[in-house]
């Protein structure tokens, strides 16, 4: 019994290993690789390489930065081209539609950086509603083609994924929106 | 009364089950058998209890009680009983619920004889039972009570509480502001519980895993045992996910079936790690093998299940499935870490007790297929996770959040599959192990140029000239080729043997091994649910145009013709305008499409219908854009052209039926040699 601490170690190294080598689970305890081992190891290590490779472009073409308005409009030059993706509460009032173009058009007023770990909904549509009656507040025009999508409306948080263009105006190309229920914050109105 | 009869009995099951945990905790340290029988018994009690707590909520829903603060926010007078039925698990208390019902019901399971049989393990299954049960029951009766009700003092102040606070009077709204406009939907029957279903459904593997890694046991009876509720798991999520891919296609309206939302990819996660668990589980079963593997895969698995009801249910993560959001998230973060950091940990613990003793033979065998298979599966986990916490970490070391999109996870995800459907196509080719390679030799020969016509044939009359789809496409043909000249030709060796009859010929190969040929048709379900998704992902057409009426728009092969807009209102509130198209394809008719939109006047909101025109070979789907309020002589549509789409849902069912066809006990041997 003596033996079963340093043993347990050794599990624990080897444990660590084969999870990092990723294919050969059954470990023999063999010291030096076998030309099977490697064969594994081999075709193992060239599927993760191409997966690494397929994750590096893919992050270097399709990836976006998160901003908020007033960020993105302090730094129009540095961003104009770039995937971002921008978060604001929408002006009801500015929501339009072109039916010759096919293009939707808002504007959406700055929110501060989400916290949304933490943030209530009842917290969330307070910020929305103070984020768009502040005339001071920076606001962005968004140009989007497509359907209107249902949830979009006056105090909606919408989550826009797309570029800046050169007019400044920020061209969407996926629309994510989040209304906040209204649910939690409270009791009945009408009463029997 | 009735309520506070739900409250009451939904405590004593919390406290039944604190009971139990303490007892079994009890029954191990002192090493007695009627200790731990006790436990077992409460375990059995459990369940109905929560499935009174359940009912009584589900009679609340039926009869309209508004007074209680749940049926207020997810019912109303106007909903149709089915929709007031699946209210149990359209708002966070309620599905909640719902879940701790369903733990409940398979936790049961730990208890019936097949289990108790197993004397040394069933502690420590049930321990895990009722660690899970006291959480999920605690969040019931604590935090996210489904019993609240609203109150009100002479003053007007109002207060929300089970019972009746002193001098405070019942308040009773009118009506409820009823389930979420999207959620009216009959997918919001399936689609949940059947999620929920698989979710649950892995806490037998995981309980048991947990109990074998803490006994040494090292009989590979276990994994046996728990296969059918695995796969039974297995199915359900599948379906739930399939479910939900229908639900977004009919209802959401972007032409979509599935968008990397986070929670979409908090459901898949799981999925692809029991995936992963049910073929290692069966190389297991084989040649026992992958021991430590298999708890690996089911530990992980559980805990994607437990972060997965996480991610829905707190509200951490914006997307189209939080409805509200909610103070349950530290506590689910709690449990979440406690099975997968527990789990874990064991498992180092005893990493040197469940050694295998043979070494793998590198070479075109399904053991070495598999193994890949569970590479591939795994590293398409590790993306989903990694696109998940990338804004986290690229704000902690770069401090601005970068994203990823859809566009990411399908660059990446894209050949990852495709490489999936390869091994899945080559597989039952390959015998077990390496050795024996002659008879397969032959039949790739004959399968290999065959499959290349299925592209061939695409790319000359089918006009599809994009390569990536093209081979998807030549993978698919392969796999579904592999599989039915697989069953073909067990078929005619049984009907050259004895004077047998045609059907019953066609039956016998799957009587004699339902296991491998329900295994078959599962993969061919997937075949053909690729195609679907390869139709949507690479052969759609679409276009966006504003019609005035009697106007056309060409689209592929087909002509849209914009016949006008009819608005109608119900009343239950809801006015729906809905244009028609009508269709021709080649000069002759083809029916007609109604994308509508209904907006529901009394709350607010707006719902875009798609017009779906399917058949085996395509959809044709309108979105209702927007149009003249005044006139109707114009409206804008986006019409989609998706190809195969319907092979989608038709898959998913022959992917049902075959985990049923495997999962079915082994037929008796009925003839008994004359």
């Amino acid at each position: 019994m003596d033996k079963s601490i340093p043993i347990r170690y050794n599990d624990t190294i080897l444990c660590l290993k084969e999870i990092f080598k990723g294919i050969n689970m059954d470990n023999n305890e063999k010291t030096g690789l076998s030309s099977n081992q490697i064969k594994f190891m081999v075709s193992g290590g060239l599927f993760i390489i191409a997966v690494i490779v397929l994750i590096i472009s893919a992050t270097k073409s399709s990836a976006e930065f998160f901003l908020t308005v007033d960020e993105l409009l302090s730094s129009q030059s540095e961003y104009q081209g770039q995937n971002l993706r921008v978060s604001g509460a929408v002006l009801g009032d500015s929501i339009q539609f072109d039916p010759e173009t096919g293009l939707l058009h808002f504007t959406i007023a700055h929110i501060p950086a989400d916290d949304e770990l933490t943030r209530s909904d009842g917290e969330l549509s307070e910020v929305l509603h103070q984020a768009v009656i502040d005339p001071d507040n920076p606001r962005l025009a968004v140009v989007y083609e497509g359907a209107k999508p249902d949830m979009l409306r006056d105090e909606a948080q919408a989550i826009l994924t797309g570029q800046l263009n050169s007019e400044g105006v920020f061209a969407a190309e996926e629309l994510l929106l989040k209304c906040p229920s209204k649910y939690e914050e409270a009791l009945p109105e009408q009463a029997e | 009364m009735i309520i506070s009869l739900g409250y009451m009995v939904l405590a004593l099951a919390f406290l039944l089950s604190i009971y139990g945990l303490v007892i079994v905790i009890f029954g191990v340290i002192k090493k007695s058998p009627a200790f731990v029988e006790s436990a077992r018994l409460s375990l059995i009690l459990v369940f109905p209890m929560v499935t009174i707590s359940a009912a009584i909520l589900v009679f609340l829903l039926l009869s309209d009680r508004f007074d209680v603060a749940y049926v207020f926010s997810v019912s109303s007078r106007d909903m149709p009983v089915y929709l007031k039925l699946t209210a149990l698990w359209g708002g966070q208390e309620g599905s909640l619920l719902f879940w701790s019902w369903l733990l409940a019901g398979f936790s049961g399971v730990l208890t019936t004889k097949k289990f108790r049989k197993e004397i040394d393990l069933l502690p420590w299954s049930l321990m895990v039972a009722f660690i899970l049960l006291v959480f999920f029951l605690g969040l019931n009766v604590f935090m996210a009570t489904p019993f609240t009700r609203f109150w009100h003092y002479l003053d007007g102040g109002r207060v929300l509480s089970v019972f009746q606070p002193s001098s405070a009077w019942p308040l009773t709204p009118q009506d409820g502001q009823g389930l979420n406009p999207l959620l009216r939907h009959p997918g919001m029957i399936w689609h949940p519980p059947a999620l929920y279903l698989g979710f649950v459904g892995f806490v037998i593997p995981f309980a048991l895993g947990i109990a074998t890694l803490i006994t040494k046991r090292h009989d590979g009876d276990l994994v046996e045992k728990s296969r059918p509720w695995t796969l039974t798991a297995w199915v359900f999520l599948t379906l739930g996910l399939v479910l939900g891919m229908r639900w977004a296609y009919d209802v959401l309206g972007w032409g979509g079936y599935w968008g990397w939302d986070p929670v979409e990819i908090a459901a898949l996660m799981p999925w692809l790690s029991a995936t992963a668990f049910i073929h290692t589980a069966l190389i297991h079963r084989k040649q026992a093998r992958f021991t430590r593997w298999n708890f690996s895969l089911i530990i992980l698995t559980f805990s994607l299940v437990i972060f997965g009801t996480f991610v829905t249910r707190s509200g951490v993560l914006s997307s189209v499935h939080t409805f509200a959001g909610s103070d349950i998230g530290p506590a689910m973060f709690g449990i979440t870490s406690l099975v997968f950091l527990g789990g874990l940990g064991l498992l180092i613990f005893r990493w040197g007790d469940f050694r295998s003793a043979q070494e793998i033979e590198f070479g075109f065998s399904r053991v070495v297929l598999t193994l890949f298979s569970n590479l591939v599966l795994l590293s398409i986990l590790m993306v989903c996770f990694l696109g998940v916490v990338y804004p986290i970490f690229s704000e902690l070391f770069t401090g601005t959040q970068v994203t990823v999109g859809p566009a990411w996870y399908e660059s990446i995800t894209g050949p990852m599959f495709l490489l999936l459907l390869l091994l899945m196509g080559l597989c039952p080719l390959a015998a077990w192990s390496v050795s024996r390679l002659a008879k397969s030799r032959r039949r790739m020969m004959i399968l290999l140029p065959l499959s290349l016509l299925v592209p061939l044939l695409t790319w000359l009359f089918g006009e599809v000239k994009d390569l990536y789809a093209l081979v998807a496409l030549w993978l698919a043909g392969l796999g579904g080729l592999v599989i039915l000249g697989d069953y073909v030709s067990a078929v005619i060796l049984t009907g050259r043997g004895a004077n047998t009859n045609f059907v019953k010929a066609l039956w016998q190969p799957i009587q004699k091994n339902h296991r491998r040929y329900g295994g078959l048709l599962v993969h061919l379900g997937i075949v053909l649910m690729s195609l679907g998704i390869i139709g949507l992902e690479g052969l759609f057409q679409e276009t966006q145009v504003t019609l005035e009426r009697n106007e056309r728009v060409r689209l592929g092969d087909y002509q849209l013709t914009f016949e006008g807009i009819d608005q109608f209102s119900d009343n239950t509130g809801i006015n729906t305008t809905q244009a028609v198209l009508t269709i021709h394809r080649d000069d002759s008719p083809g029916g007609a499409l109604y994308p509508s939109r209904e907006v529901y006047t009394n709350i607010g909101m707006a719902v875009t219908i798609p017009g779906i025109k399917s058949t085996l070979a395509r959809d044709l789907y309108a979105i209702l854009v927007d149009w003249q309020p005044e006139m109707a002589d114009q409206a804008t549509f986006r019409i989609f052209l998706n190809p195969l789409v319907n092979w989608l849902w038709i898959g998913s069912g022959a992917l049902t039926l075959g985990t049923v066809i495997a999962v079915l006990p082994n037929p008796k041997m009925r003839t008994t040699p004359k």
